[in-house]
């Protein structure tokens, strides 16, 4: 039997009643960690502020363009005489960057940091977040008080109107009539009596390597040139050129008596003298050929005329460079050309008026879409008869790929910045640099900037 | 501390501020320009709201050093330490959009995570273990007396062998000559029940005196001592068994005694143990806390200037 007895007096005794005023492991343990910790804490943040500069402070890493100014924080944390403070602004960055502002109405003008913010990471400043531009263009206000543009967009998904060229009522301005189907089929008549199946890079193509298959010139492209083309991105399709991408098929033959000789592709004035000095020349070297009979020619149905008969070597000239321009003007020229007749002999040939850029306000790069056909985008192009018809792909077709979230989504990039500039480069000035490379990297204090 | 009803308020306040904090942050991450940001308006208001509830968390310290500061009552710190430090990280991470940020924040944020994670590993434990103990310690005493109370009941079990010992032995002095000599030429000449039984005695009690100064002492005396054979209540119980067997009936109470001080032993170690879990976590939580405390100040400043 238990004789061990647990009465409160018998534990009592036990106890030592100062036992909390001796020294315990646990409490010594506990307050020497106290004290350690936060000196071996602040003892680590003296010697990251001894071994690297102010670079503890950062918030962050800087963007790849300002890495290297990581030592140098003076750059853009600029402390003005008896300011305890030193944040970042405008003025420290329009040191080095002139940064034109958006539209002369704009309601407000951010701060740089607004929109460009640093110490995120190894990022690209320009990459700025949808919430920067929305911060206007999701309720648009102008000082003017009349919003010139779409004044509710808040994303690319979210309310961003077709793009303008797309919008009903629009066409496709040019003054060349084009085809697109037909140059599309196959067994075309080619170059040479060729039969030929033209492809969509026959004609447009962002970078030019020289060498155009339809044209009748080889242009000589420096391989540095094309390096430096596809360094830069090439981004746009350039224009259509006769001689590049057309003279090859479509001739411009004038008289038979020349061959293939062709009339150069240029204004009516031009082509006018062109077909008189070709003529004087051809009379005086043929003085018999004023009382020759031109047979008529099988090779245009269309020809209707009847060749007049001269009397002199003058009439002979007229006579036969007015044959050469009616063969002109009413066939060769015609299928591409608008023609206007005027008071004048000559006709007026309406401007090409080809669209270079379809979007004024935003950026496109062909060259970062190369690995896709043209037909994926630009789908109706195979089908479009009408040259009023515009083959710009909607902007469903974008977003097919990009979307806000960006490559975190499995996407393209769809923010903002992406298409659209904010900064208004035609308007930049060059800056003029004034710091040392020592200044920059951290070897020398950084001189405040005045003004 | 036991989080119980008492801490309803506590806990609704925490969870409306928090759900407010909350509501405010989602429109403005996503509708602001520069995305979260700690130098944003709401992004200070959020890092000066945690801020002053770290430095009123940190002051339970203080608060418990002076006991008698008239500041409210000790439960209602505690209570305030344990809610407002649950919300503070949350608002620490709205503060830095959910970044950690350079060097020095980085370190900030780090720290918090160890301070918070052991903070409310430490509440589960208050919450949970002293119950535990209760039910599975009934011999606990005051932790820091442990090493004194060892000492005690090695002086006990002492006492306890030299009584039982001494009885032992006195049975064997309180003999007769006649039986002596029996006991000497045990076997030849019968009597062999008291001849033997005298034997055994002696036996008995130096056996006793070496199992106290083999086993019992250095396992009464050595704090832990697991691995001894006393250290397991099944070895113990049949060791006591066997003592047992050769000790007479009046005598085993002593025995029970004994084994009762080893009880007491092995519950006072398991205590030592459960006692080093349950504020283990303060070796880290609470140096952790003041480390974080004085690089939060520094990184006030810091931010301020930047």
């Amino acid at each position: 039997m238990l004789r061990r007895t647990r009465t409160t007096k018998k534990l009592a005794k036990r106890i030592d009643l100062q036992y909390f005023a001796h020294p315990h492991p646990f409490r010594t343990w506990r307050f020497w960690l106290s004290v350690t910790i936060p000196l071996f804490a602040l003892g680590w943040f003296i010697t990251q502020r001894a071994q690297g500069g102010q670079k503890v402070y950062s918030s962050g890493q800087l963007s790849r363009a300002h890495a290297v100014f990581t030592q140098q924080c003076g750059l853009c944390h600029v402390t003005q005489a008896g300011e305890f403070t030193a944040h970042v602004t405008d003025k420290a960055c329009l040191t080095c960057h002139d940064a034109p502002l958006h539209h002369a109405n704009q309601a407000f003008a951010p701060a740089c940091s607004t929109c460009h913010v640093e110490h995120k990471g190894a990022v690209l400043l320009q990459s700025t977040s949808d919430a920067a531009c929305t911060e206007c263009h999701a309720r648009l206000r102008t000082r003017d008080g009349q919003p010139h543009y779409v004044a509710t967009i808040t994303s690319f998904e979210n309310k961003h109107p077709e793009f303008a060229a797309l919008r009903s009522g629009k066409s496709d301005p040019s003054g060349v009539r084009l085809n697109h189907y037909v140059h599309l089929q196959p067994n075309l008549m080619g170059p040479n009596n060729t039969r030929v199946q033209m492809t969509c890079d026959d004609c447009h193509r962002a970078i030019d390597m020289g060498t155009w298959p339809y044209g009748t010139e080889t242009h000589p492209v420096a391989l540095n040139d094309v390096h430096v083309s596809l360094r830069q991105g090439n981004a746009y399709m350039a224009p259509p050129e006769f001689t590049k991408q057309c003279a090859g098929c479509h001739t411009l033959q004038f008289d038979q008596r020349f061959g293939n000789e062709q009339v150069p592709h240029d204004k009516p004035e031009v082509v006018h003298a062109f077909l008189l000095k070709k003529f004087e020349e051809y009379i005086l070297a043929h003085p018999a050929a004023i009382h020759e009979i031109d047979p008529p020619n099988r090779q245009i149905p269309e020809r209707a005329r009847i060749p007049k008969a001269a009397h002199n070597a003058s009439e002979w000239v007229q006579f036969r460079v007015d044959d050469a321009e009616w063969l002109l003007y009413a066939k060769t020229c015609k299928q591409c050309h608008t023609l206007t007749p005027t008071t004048d002999p000559l006709p007026q040939i309406a401007k090409s008026n080809l669209t270079a850029r379809w979007m004024a306000h935003a950026e496109f790069d062909h060259h970062a879409h190369r690995m896709m056909s043209c037909t994926a985008c630009h789908a109706r192009a195979t089908d479009s008869r009408e040259t009023t018809d515009v083959l710009l792909p909607g902007i469903q077709t974008c977003r097919q790929c990009h979307r806000p979230q960006g490559p975190a989504k499995e996407a393209a990039e769809g923010r903002c910045y992406e298409c659209h500039q904010y900064h208004d480069w035609t308007e930049a000035k060059p800056t003029k640099g004034g710091f040392t490379i020592q200044q920059l990297r951290g070897g020398a204090k950084v001189p405040v900037p005045q003004g | 501390m036991l989080i119980d009803h008492t801490h309803r308020k506590w806990f609704f306040g925490s969870i409306a501020g928090l759900a407010v904090a909350t509501a405010a942050y989602i429109p403005y991450s996503l509708r602001s320009p520069q995305e979260a940001r700690g130098g944003s308006a709401l992004g200070l208001t959020y890092g000066i709201t945690a801020f002053l509830f770290m430095i009123f968390v940190g002051l339970l310290g203080a608060r418990k050093k002076v006991p008698v500061w008239r500041v409210g009552r000790a439960q209602s710190w505690m209570r305030g330490h344990l809610w407002l430090g649950f919300v503070s990280f949350p608002l620490i991470l709205f503060h830095g959009g959910f970044h950690f940020g350079g060097l020095l924040t980085r370190a900030l944020m780090w720290l918090f995570v160890f301070v918070w994670v052991s903070g409310i590993l430490g509440a589960a434990l208050q919450h949970f273990m002293p119950r535990f103990q209760t039910a599975q310690l009934p011999l606990e005493t005051i932790y820091e007396q442990i090493d004194r109370v060892r000492g005690q009941l090695a002086e006990e079990a002492g006492q306890l062998v030299e009584e039982t010992c001494s009885a032992l032995e006195g049975e064997v002095s309180r003999a007769s000559e006649r039986q002596r000599a029996m006991s000497a030429s045990a076997g030849t000449q019968g009597g062999l029940t008291v001849a033997s039984g005298l034997q055994a005695n002696q036996q008995v009690s130096t056996q006793l005196r070496q199992f106290l100064d083999d086993e019992m002492l250095p396992y009464l005396e050595r704090a832990g001592a697991h691995a001894m054979s006393l250290g397991n209540e099944a070895q113990a119980q049949a060791m006591f068994q066997r003592f047992r067997v050769l000790l007479p009936p009046e005598l085993h109470s002593n025995l029970d005694d004994l084994e009762n001080i080893c009880e007491e032993k092995r519950q006072l170690d398991k205590q030592s143990r459960l006692h080093k879990i349950l504020h283990g976590w303060l070796l880290v939580h609470i140096p952790l806390s003041y480390a974080l405390l004085l690089l939060a100040a520094v990184h006030a400043v810091v931010a301020l200037k930047f």
